[in-house]
This record gives C-alpha cells, sequence and structure tokens, in this order.
C-alpha cells in the first residue's frame, strides 16, 4: 500500500466519520419521527466513535496488545486510549438509545403518535 | 486523613449495586440505605473540607497510576466545598422524599431513590475528577439519571420533557467527546492540570473550537442560553424535590465543570468577556421569559436559569471578588431555590396543572409552608436581612471594582422583574381566594424538617453571613490560583 | 451591652414575641406590641447620648450605628409618631384578622426608621431602607385590596429607588474603598465630575420614591390609601421622612460642596413645586377622604422638598419644620379618618356627614390639623410656610413662590372639604348610632394637635434642634441661630417676643367663646338640620340639603386639561408594553425539541464564526 493511497484511506475515515455525524444531526434535526431521531442520534454516537478510534490510528501501527507483532516492533502500538474511550463511549451511547427508545415507547402511549410537532404540551 | 475522597464514587456506586439485592430481602433499605450513603459521605466531606483547608487540597490517585497518566480526584477548597454543598443538598432532597407517597411501590421507590443517589454521585464525580474523560463519564451518569428522574411521573407529560433533555444531551454528549478528542490529538493527555501547562502548545485553531465545543456541551447543562431548552419542561414536569436537585446539584456540577475549563485548562481573554455576554442574555431572556409563565415550577426554572445566568456574568469578571460573588450566588441559590421546589410543590400538590393560579389562597390552609416559600421569595430576590442580599451586594460590588456601570443596572432591572414575578405568587399565596374545593396536602414530618432547616440557614447567612463568607474566600482564591492546582496534581505521589 | 444593640435587639425580639404572641393571648399581644414599640423609644431618649456608637464587621464591611443632630431631630418623628400611632393603633386593630402580621410589620417599620437614623455606613442604610420597604409593603398589601396592582406597584418603584441607591453605593465603594457615609462626604469634593453627577442623582432617585416626589410619586396615593389608617399616619407622617432625611443629607453634604449643584437645586426645587401643584389638585377632586389625604401628602411633601432643595439656611429650616409638622398634622389626619372609618365603617365622604355632634373630640383634632395644613395662624404650619415662602423671595424664586403659593390656596379648598364631608353638613339618620372613638384612638389625636398648637407658638423649641441637627451635617452658617435669618421670626420666632402676642390673641378668642357660649347657653335650642323652612317649602325627611359630591365641579372644568396628562397612565402602559415584550420573549422557548437542538446547532457554529474573538 503506498503513502497517497494511504493518507486516502485515512482521510476517507475521517471523512466518513464526518459524513456519518452530518447525517446523523439531520435525522435528528430535520426528520420528525420520534424513531428517526434515536437513529440520528445513534448515528452520531457511531461516527463520532469511528472519528476517535480513527485518531488513534496510523500507519503500520499495531493493536495494543501483548502480541508477536507487539513485541517486534513495540514502537509501532497504535494509541490504545481512544481505543479505550472508545468503548466507554459505545457503552454509554447503549444506554441513552436504551433511555431514548423506552420514552419514545410512553410518548406514544400517552400521545399516540410519534410526530415531534404534535408533542408540544410543554411550551412558553 | 480521615477518608479518601475515592470514596465519594466508590460506596454510591457500591450501595447502588447493593440495593437491588438488600432490597429483596428488606424493602425498607431501598429508601434507607441512600440516605445513609448521602449522610456518611456528607460527615466525610465535611471532615475533609477542614482538613484541606487546614494542608491543602488532597490529590487521590487512582489505581497507582500517577497524573498525568492515570485519573486523578482533586479535593481542593473549591471543589471540596461544592461537593460539600451537593451532598448537603442531597440529603435534604433525600430527607424530603423519604416519605414523599405513603404508599409508593416498592419498585417506583427502588428506581426513584437509586436514580438520586446516581445523579448526586454523578455530580460529585464531575466536580472532583482532574480528567477531562472522566468528567465525561460523570456527566453521562448525571444525565442519565437525570433522564429517567425527569420522567418519573408517568401520569404527567414527563417523557415529552425528558425526551428533549434527552435530545439535547445527547448533543452535549457528542460535543464534549469531540472537544476532548481535539485536546487529546493535540497534546495527548486527558488530565486537566496537565492540559493546563501544555496549552500554549495548541495552535489556536484547535484551541478555539475546543473551547468552543466544551462551551457548547457543558452549557446545554448549566442551562446557558439557548441551550437551556430543555431546563423548563424537565423543572417542571419532574417532582418537585428533583427539581431542587437540578437547580442545586446538577446545575451546580456543570457550572463547576465550565469554570474549570475556562479557568484553568484555557488562558483565552477573551473567553471572560465570552460569560459576561452570555451571562447576561442568559439572565435577561430567562428573567423576562419567567414573568409571564402560568406554572409555578416552570417559573421557578426560569429563575433558576436567571440565576445561573448572573453566576456567569459574576465569573466572567475574572477576579477574586467575581469569583467570591459568583460563589457566593452559587450557595445561596442552591440553598434558597430548594427551599422554593419543596415549599412550592406542596403549595401547588393536588393541582393537576401546576398553575400559579392554582396556590391562590394556600397561606389559609398551609400557613408555615406559605411561610416558608415567601421568605424564600424574598430571599433570592435580594431584600435584606435574608441571605440573598449579600451574594447581590457581592456581585455588584465585584461589577463596580471593574467599573461595569451598565451590567450592574441590567442586573438592578432585572432584578426588578424578578420581584415582580415572586411577588405576584407570594400575593397570590396570601390574598387571593381559593378557586375550587382543592384539598390541600399537608407537608410531611420530613419534609417540613427539611424546608425549616433549609429557612433557618437563610436567616443565619442572612444575618450572620460571615458564617460561610470565610471558606467562600478560600474557595475563590482556590479556583484563581491555577498555578498552584497545576503543581499540586502533577507533583501528587 | 451597647445600648445601640440593645435597642435593636429590642425592637426584633420584641416583633417576633409579639407575632407568636397572638396564639395565646389577644391581651397579652396588645401589650406586648405597645410595650416593644414604648420600650426602645424610651430606652433611646434615656440611655443613647449623641455620638454614642456601636459598630461591627460583617463579611469585611464595617457596620457603623451612631447617632448624631440630625438623626435625633428625626427620631422625634419617627419614634414620636410612632409610639402615638401605636397606642391608637391597639384600640384601632381591636377585632381585626391577622394582627400578629400587623404588629410585626409595625414593629419591623419603626426599628427600620430608628436604624435608618443611626446608620453611619452606606450598606446598614440599605438594609434598614429594604427592611423598611418591605414591612410597609406588607401593610399596604395587609388588607388585601388590589394587592397585585397597589401593593407591587408599591414595591416596584420602591425597588427602582432602592437599587438605584444600590448602584450608587457600589460606586462609591469603588471609588473611595470605603461603605462610611464620612469617607463619601470627604471624597466627594475631589471625585471626577461623572461620578459627582451620577452619585447624588442616584440617591436622590431612590429618596425620592420615599418622598413622593413627581414623577416617582404614583404609587403613593394607592399605598397611602390601602393600609390600615393606624399604619398610614407613620407611613406618610414618617416613613416619607426617610426620603426627606435622606434627601438633606445628599443635598447638604454632596450637593452643595460642587458648583454643578445649583442645577441639582433648580430642578428638584422645580420637581418639588410641580408635586405639590399636582398632589393638590388630585387631592381636591378626590371623595375618599383616605384619597384625599394621601395626595394631599404627596403635595404636601413637595413644598418640603422644594425647600430643602433651595438650600439656603432658612429654607432648610423651613422644609424641616414642614416635615415635621407634616408629620403632626397628618399622621393626626389619618388617625381621625381611621377613627371616623372604625366607628362608621366608610371614609366617602358622600355617605358619611355630620359627625361633629358624635365624635367631638376627634372633630377637635381634625379641626387644628386642617388648621396647621393649610397654614393658618397660629398653628405650626404657618410659620414653616412663611419661612417657606421668605425663603424663596430671598432667594429670588418667584416664579416658584407663585405656584407654591397657588398650590398652597388651592389646598384650602380639600380642606375644608375634609372637614365639611365628614363633620359637618347634615345629620342624617343612617349615623345618629355612631359615637365617640375610643379613647386610646383619641387621646394620641388630641396629643398630637395640641403639639401642632405649641409648635406654633413657640417655634423655638423645634427650631434649635433643626439648628444642631443641620450643624451636625457640617452646615457652616454664619448666624448662631439660623431662624435669625427669617423675618416673621426676628420679629416673633424668637418665642421670649412671640408669647405675649400670641397669648393675647388667644386670650381674646378663648374669652369670646367662652363668652359667647355661656351667654347663649340658657337659650339654646338644638334643632335639626332639617327644622328650617326656605319659602315656605318644608324639607321631606329623606331630601339631601348637603352636597359632597361634585364639590368643586367649576374648578375642575378649569384645570382639567393639565391633570388629564397623567403620569400614571404613562406608567402604566410602559408596563403593559414591556409586558406585551417579555410574553414575545417567551415565545422562544416553542416546545419543540428538535427547535432546541437546532438552537444548539446555530450556537456551534456562530460560535465557530466568531470565534476568533475568544483569543482577544
Amino acid at each position: 500500500m503506498n503513502e497517497s493511497l494511504f493518507s486516502l484511506l485515512n482521510y476517507g475515515v475521517y471523512g466518513t466519520a464526518v459524513i456519518l455525524m452530518l447525517i446523523g444531526l439531520y435525522g435528528a434535526l430535520i426528520k420528525k419521527s420520534l424513531l428517526k431521531i434515536v437513529i440520528g442520534l445513534s448515528v452520531v454516537d457511531s461516527g463520532l466513535n469511528l472519528l476517535i478510534v480513527a485518531l488513534g490510528y496510523y500507519k503500520g501501527g499495531t493493536a495494543p496488545i501483548f502480541s508477536p507483532a507487539y513485541l517486534a516492533h513495540p514502537q509501532l502500538m497504535v494509541d490504545p486510549v481512544p481505543q479505550a474511550l472508545v468503548l466507554t463511549a459505545i457503552v454509554i451511547g447503549f444506554g441513552v438509545t436504551a433511555v431514548a427508545l423506552a420514552l419514545v415507547i410512553r410518548l406514544y402511549r400517552h400521545h399516540g403518535t410519534l410526530n415531534i410537532d404534535q408533542i408540544k404540551n410543554l411550551k412558553w | 486523613m480521615v477518608g479518601s475522597p475515592v470514596l465519594f464514587i466508590a460506596i454510591p456506586l457500591l450501595a447502588a449495586f447493593l440495593i437491588p439485592l438488600l432490597g429483596m430481602i428488606w424493602k425498607e433499605s431501598v429508601r434507607i440505605v441512600p440516605g445513609l450513603v448521602l449522610a456518611y459521605l456528607l460527615v466525610l466531606s465535611v471532615s475533609l473540607l477542614q482538613h484541606v483547608l487546614a494542608f491543602g487540597p488532597i490529590i487521590e490517585i487512582i489505581a497507582g497510576w500517577k497524573p498525568p497518566i492515570g485519573i486523578n480526584l482533586v479535593f481542593s477548597p473549591f471543589s471540596g466545598f461544592l461537593v460539600t454543598l451537593m451532598l448537603f443538598l442531597g440529603l435534604l432532597v433525600w430527607a424530603y422524599s423519604y416519605r414523599f407517597k405513603r404508599n409508593v411501590e416498592y419498585e417506583p421507590a427502588l428506581k426513584y431513590f437509586l436514580m438520586l443517589m446516581m445523579l448526586i454521585t454523578g455530580s460529585v464525580g464531575m466536580t472532583l475528577t482532574g480528567d477531562i474523560f472522566n468528567m465525561f463519564v460523570f456527566i453521562e451518569i448525571t444525565s442519565i439519571s437525570a433522564y429517567g428522574l425527569t420522567s418519573y411521573y408517568k401520569e404527567r407529560n414527563s417523557a415529552e420533557a425528558s425526551f428533549k433533555y434527552i435530545l439535547l444531551g445527547s448533543l452535549a454528549s457528542t460535543f464534549l467527546l469531540l472537544a476532548i478528542m481535539i485536546i487529546y490529538s493535540q497534546l495527548g493527555t486527558l488530565n486537566m492540570a496537565d492540559i493546563a501547562t501544555k496549552m500554549h502548545l495548541m495552535k489556536p485553531g484547535y484551541k478555539v473550537a475546543s473551547l468552543i465545543f466544551f462551551i457548547t456541551a457543558l452549557g446545554i447543562e448549566a442551562e446557558i442560553f439557548p441551550l437551556n431548552g430543555w431546563a423548563p419542561d424537565a423543572y417542571a414536569e419532574a417532582p418537585g424535590p428533583v427539581g431542587a436537585a437540578f437547580a442545586g446539584i446538577v446545575v451546580k456540577a456543570a457550572v463547576y465543570a465550565v469554570i474549570r475549563v475556562i479557568y484553568t485548562l484555557f488562558d483565552l481573554p477573551g473567553a471572560y468577556q465570552f460569560l459576561i455576554v452570555i451571562g447576561i442574555i442568559t439572565m435577561v431572556i430567562a428573567e423576562t421569559a419567567a414573568i409571564r409563565q402560568e406554572k409555578l415550577k416552570r417559573m421557578l426554572a426560569y429563575s433558576s436559569i436567571g440565576q445561573m445566568g448572573l453566576v456567569l456574568i459574576a465569573f466572567g469578571f475574572g477576579t477574586k471578588e467575581g469569583i467570591y460573588a459568583a460563589l457566593f450566588i452559587m450557595f445561596n441559590h442552591a440553598i434558597i431555590k430548594s427551599l422554593l421546589f419543596f415549599s412550592g410543590s406542596y403549595l401547588a400538590y393536588n393541582s393537576t396543572e401546576k398553575n400559579i393560579a392554582d396556590v391562590s389562597g394556600m397561606a389559609k390552609h398551609l400557613p408555615l409552608t406559605s411561610l416558608l416559600f415567601a421568605l424564600g421569595a424574598f430571599a433570592i430576590i435580594g431584600l435584606p436581612p435574608f441571605a440573598g442580599f449579600w451574594s447581590k451586594l457581592a456581585v455588584l460590588t465585584a461589577a463596580a471594582d471593574s467599573s461595569l456601570w451598565l451590567i450592574i443596572a441590567l442586573v438592578l432591572a432585572v432584578s426588578v422583574v424578578e420581584l415582580v414575578y415572586y411577588l405576584r405568587v407570594v400575593n397570590r399565596v396570601y390574598f387571593f381566594k381559593k378557586e375550587e374545593d382543592m384539598e390541600p396536602q399537608k407537608p410531611t414530618v420530613n419534609a417540613m424538617i427539611v424546608m425549616l432547616i433549609l429557612g433557618a440557614i437563610i436567616l443565619l447567612v442572612g444575618f450572620y453571613p460571615d458564617s460561610v463568607t470565610g471558606l467562600l474566600h478560600k474557595a475563590s482564591s482556590d479556583l484563581m490560583d491555577k498555578s498552584q492546582y497545576i503543581q499540586h496534581v502533577l507533583s501528587a505521589r | 451591652m451597647n445600648p445601640v444593640l440593645n435597642i435593636f435587639i429590642l425592637f426584633l425580639g420584641g416583633a417576633i414575641l409579639t407575632y407568636f404572641a397572638g396564639r395565646i393571648n389577644k391581651v397579652l399581644q396588645s401589650l406586648l406590641f405597645l410595650a416593644s414599640v414604648l420600650v426602645p423609644a424610651f430606652l433611646f431618649y434615656t440611655q443613647l447620648s449623641i455620638g454614642q456608637s456601636a459598630t461591627f464587621s460583617v463579611d469585611g464591611i464595617t457596620l457603623n450605628w451612631s447617632l448624631n443632630y440630625f438623626g435625633w431631630l428625626f427620631s422625634l418623628i419617627v419614634l414620636g409618631l410612632g409610639a402615638m400611632a401605636a397606642i391608637y393603633a391597639v384600640s384601632y386593630m381591636k377585632g381585626k384578622q391577622r394582627l400578629g402580621t400587623f404588629y410585626f410589620n409595625f414593629i419591623l417599620s419603626i426599628m427600620s426608621m430608628t436604624g435608618i437614623l443611626l446608620s453611619q455606613d452606606l450598606i446598614s442604610f440599605f438594609i434598614f431602607w429594604e427592611i423598611m420597604t418591605w414591612s410597609s409593603y406588607l401593610m399596604t398589601i395587609y388588607n388585601g385590596n388590589k394587592v397585585q396592582s397597589i401593593g407591587i406597584k408599591y414595591f416596584v418603584f420602591s425597588a427602582i429607588g432602592a437599587y438605584a441607591m444600590l448602584m450608587a453605593i457600589v460606586m462609591v465603594h469603588s471609588i473611595t474603598g470605603s461603605f462610611l457615609i464620612k469617607d463619601l462626604i470627604n471624597a466627594y469634593p475631589t471625585m471626577q465630575l461623572g461620578m459627582q453627577i451620577w452619585i447624588p442623582v442616584l440617591l436622590l432617585t431612590g429618596f425620592a420614591v420615599k418622598a413622593a416626589m413627581m414623577p416617582l410619586h404614583v404609587w403613593a396615593p394607592g399605598a397611602y390609601s390601602n393600609s390600615p389608617m393606624a399604619y398610614t399616619s407613620v407611613f406618610s407622617g414618617a416613613l416619607s421622612k426617610m426620603g426627606v432625611y435622606g434627601m438633606t443629607i445628599v443635598f447638604v453634604t454632596l450637593i452643595n460642596k460642587i458648583p454643578q449643584g445649583i442645577w441639582f437645586r433648580e430642578v428638584i426645587a422645580w420637581m418639588g413645586g410641580i408635586t405639590a401643584v399636582i398632589g393638590t389638585l388630585w387631592a381636591i377632586k378626590q371623595d375618599d377622604a383616605k384619597k384625599l389625604l394621601a395626595y394631599s401628602s404627596v403635595a404636601q411633601l413637595g413644598y418640603i422638598i422644594t425647600g430643602i432643595a433651595i438650600g439656603t439656611e432658612l429654607a432648610l429650616l423651613a422644609g424641616l419644620f414642614l416635615a415635621v409638622m407634616h408629620a403632626l398634622f397628618k399622621g393626626t389626619l389619618f388617625m381621625v379618618v381611621g377613627a371616623v372609618e372604625k366607628q362608621t365603617g366608610t371614609t366617602n365622604f358622600t355617605e358619611v356627614s355630620g359627625l361633629i355632634r358624635k365624635m367631638p373630640w376627634t372633630f377637635f383634632a381634625a379641626l387644628l390639623s386642617i388648621i396647621a395644613l393649610a397654614g393658618i395662624p397660629p398653628l405650626g404650619g404657618f410659620v414653616g410656610k412663611w419661612m417657606l415662602y421668605e425663603s424663596l423671595i430671598t432667594s429670588n424664586h418667584y416664579l416658584l413662590v407663585i405656584v407654591i403659593f397657588f398650590s398652597s390656596t388651592a389646598a384650602f379648598l380639600y380642606c375644608y372639604k375634609f372637614l365639611f364631608g365628614f363633620f359637618l353638613g347634615q345629620e342624617e339618620k343612617e349615623w345618629s348610632h355612631v359615637k365617640e372613638a375610643p379613647a386610646a384612638m383619641v387621646v394620641p389625636m388630641v396629643i398630637l394637635s395640641l403639639l401642632m398648637f405649641v409648635l406654633g407658638t413657640f417655634p423655638g423649641i423645634l427650631l434649635s434642634p433643626i439648628n444642631n441637627g443641620l450643624q451636625a451635617l457640617g452646615y457652616t452658617d454664619s448666624y448662631k441661630n439660623l431662624w435669625e435669618t427669617s423675618v416673621i421670626l426676628n420679629g416673633w420666632g424668637n418665642h421670649v417676643v412671640l408669647q405675649p402676642i400670641l397669648y393675647y390673641i388667644i386670650a381674646i378668642f378663648l374669652f369670646f367663646v367662652v363668652f359667647l357660649t355661656l351667654k347663649g347657653y340658657k337659650n339654646t335650642r338644638y334643632v335639626t338640620t332639617k327644622d328650617i323652612s326656605s319659602s315656605g317649602e318644608i324639607p321631606k325627611e329623606d331630601e339631601n340639603l348637603t352636597f359632597s359630591e361634585n364639590f368643586y365641579q367649576p374648578f375642575f372644568r378649569a384645570v382639567e386639561p393639565v391633570m388629564r396628562r397623567q403620569i400614571d397612565k404613562f406608567y402604566k402602559n410602559l408596563g403593559e408594553g414591556l409586558e406585551a415584550l417579555f410574553e414575545f420573549m417567551r415565545r422562544i422557548y416553542t416546545g419543540n425539541g428538535q427547535t432546541y437542538a437546532i438552537y444548539v446547532i446555530a450556537f456551534v457554529v456562530i460560535m465557530l464564526l466568531f470565534g476568533n474573538y475568544l483569543l482577544k
């Protein structure tokens, strides 16, 4: 794999992450269905997680675990911190999505609709 | 040494795990154990605070990884003061809601008290931690419990409020993570003290971007306008004591985080002016929105936002007097707003809509509760000789020392607006006729004791402000002294 | 312990005890109430000596309380009138609801006013000022009438004034680094011009609200007339004088020290004059005695303000003399109205009439007070007004003299209306059961009206404390006794010379009264009002021969255009406009979660666009 292809790939990962986040934001901000909003929020999360992992990676890096590859080139180990952070972030994102979905169910029972424009009893 | 700051996080987490198990054996434990935990932590925090005031900050290193690599907790006069305040309020909220519905079933009670405990733990963790990613985790702990508590009552519109909260809260966590990652990618560290020392290495563009993401993320929790759309709904729909917990605990922790980021992490002078500007906008819009509210708790929510605006303005002065004033307001607001939420929710107990009109004439039926509500209203307006006056005076003197005359005029003008909407409610409570036959709910004994304690503190601080100001002065010089913070953390063993 | 602190502790403890004593016994409560007003007042005059002070420090701020002659002068109003009103109040409030609240706030008002007079630093001054404001506010809404309009209007205006004052206080602190009034006075002449102007303007705004000066007077009629009358006599008599007290200090110690002060003096003097005219005109129009007296208070305070603003020795003397006199006669008059209200249940002139024989003592007090109010010798009001005119003329304010004179003359119209409306006119059967008010109410009124008489006869009794007070403020005078500047007092004011002349007049007056009474005593035949016949027509039983409605209709046709421009309406529109604006503001919170999320994103985008500002 040559240099330019790699950097393209690398930027491609960043680009994908950013595009994912924007798609997610679009979903969360414009779509009217509560479910789509929740999906949008998880897509934003996924994009962000991808971005974080990509930040910690560099060309030819090895996994940050004791393995033959690591022992051969310890200096090539990729940064383990973002990976640990992403794990945490994924768990948290999962929790938030679960709570959000539970609320969507309750909202549907209470209002009989999933359209966020019709769920605004609390205003002003 | 009496104990370690790590207990503030370890004990509630352990208790949260054990309480459901204990609950299988003895049902009452789900109510009692959180109280015991909070009481113990309060005692611990008071004794630690005394130690810290005498001997300097305690830096707790977790799992033997020294800073800047490992996570550390910082119990300094500043964070210690806030932690003590939060735990005190947390204990009061617990005591107030101990019998909040006499025949509440096992499962709702379990959820309520567990989430309440986690809410407090998250806020305390946010305040103690010295690591930005750890802060993120604690914010999420706080938020998720807050979502749950907001949607506690199934029969109200609480799910709607909670959903709005979740929508904004998710955005907050996204932006916070983004800010953390920008800093990490540039500086390679997550430790606050370490970031502070290396901040000058960062390119201005990245610096500004990460600060903006920080402010946005933390500002959502700290109710900064225009990020505070969730707040009025959440306050209005959550159970009354939870509103007090939001105003007194969660928001305080979030403001702490904003201030820590701006004062310690970054060295951007423009950020102080930004605080003043955004504080003014927040305060003016919130207070003017409050005057036309129809629901009691919603009005209190806007008032809370307005007070936070004032806190931000005071922090924006960037002087020691400013920080002192801001801390004083935070203290007073925590005490007074809790009292207002506590007494207000009894005044509007049996009204389904919780409209301000429904509290009319309650003074005849609930004289003491009404009196305490009036006391709280007078105190928060800043009338002497109650507690609120001294903090208002502090903020004005701090502004005058920086020659910010327009801000003084504005703060005072907004105070007039504040006065009008509080007096309208108090007048209604005392002088209006009751509209329908609504059986007022008498406060439980616990609730009454809690409210009386808060009222006593308001009077005590009002007549003898020195009872808290010494502590506040120490806390404010602690925040001002950034280099000492860095040195303490990085040299910790 | 320090006597200063003792007084405050007695007041405060008394207030709290009185509040809770109502749970045990009503009589005990009344006694406690009387004790907690009278005992500290007694201690004030027996234990406190001039210059005695108490200090302690709160939050790094030194609070300093000490007594000087100027404060002592006003303490006469506060504690004297307060004590009388307290005695009156016990009887007036008998059988009313929420007595505890009334007594509590009454005592707190007296305490806060005493505190204001003792405060030598701005912070404790402000604290007492605010306690005075909220305790009087709670009195204003005590009856529960129109609490949302009148009560809040009063509090909002007070708050605007108090906050203006607070702003001045923090300004002073940022310049001098101290809250002591002494330091302000010393530093003032060397301040920048901007501060030299802003500090008095803001302080005067605060005082002008309490002194009900136009255009900040609109709260006064409602607040005065809706409080319980026992309190209104203190409210209008003493509480408004705190504004005068503050104004005098500002004028004497600050404004007169700088050359630009002349502008302040002219503007405030004219505002006082206009206040007097407006107050008088509105007072004439009222059909309710409380309202009439309330507007009359506004007018009278206008004279006082004018006198103080003019600032010559004589004018100050006149202003302060009138201040004391106003406290006496307006205190009495509100008590009179309270007595009438208590005995008849109404205070409307169109309903009550002919009480002179039912309530002779009340009438006596009302008559003397009205004479004093109108400024007719030999009562004290005359001396004060004379000095005011004289000082205006000697300081070349001829136009202002005309304004004040007009207002003063027009005041006769409402004076007469007051006396006629209640006491004279047709006796109606409806009121035949009315009896004289209880002794506890009559005695304070009579004492106060006799005091007016004494002060009118021997103005020197009052003039020498005023003289001392002004000197305590640092008023540098070229005369040993300030009143020697006055024409009238050269001849009469020195009471040694005055006595014989007045005594002759009074003796002759009394002689004729006694003579005529005795002479006619035997063939006196009491007639009822209906015992007349005109042109052979005998009035029927239910026919009304006296009219208290539309008393001065032609007069009003003349002044109508002036009165139509109400400041009240302006404030009302302003308030409504602001509320509409606020209503618009709260629509920002649309209730749609997505909108809020869009706010967040918009915030981020805007911040990123303008992020460079954070670097500066």
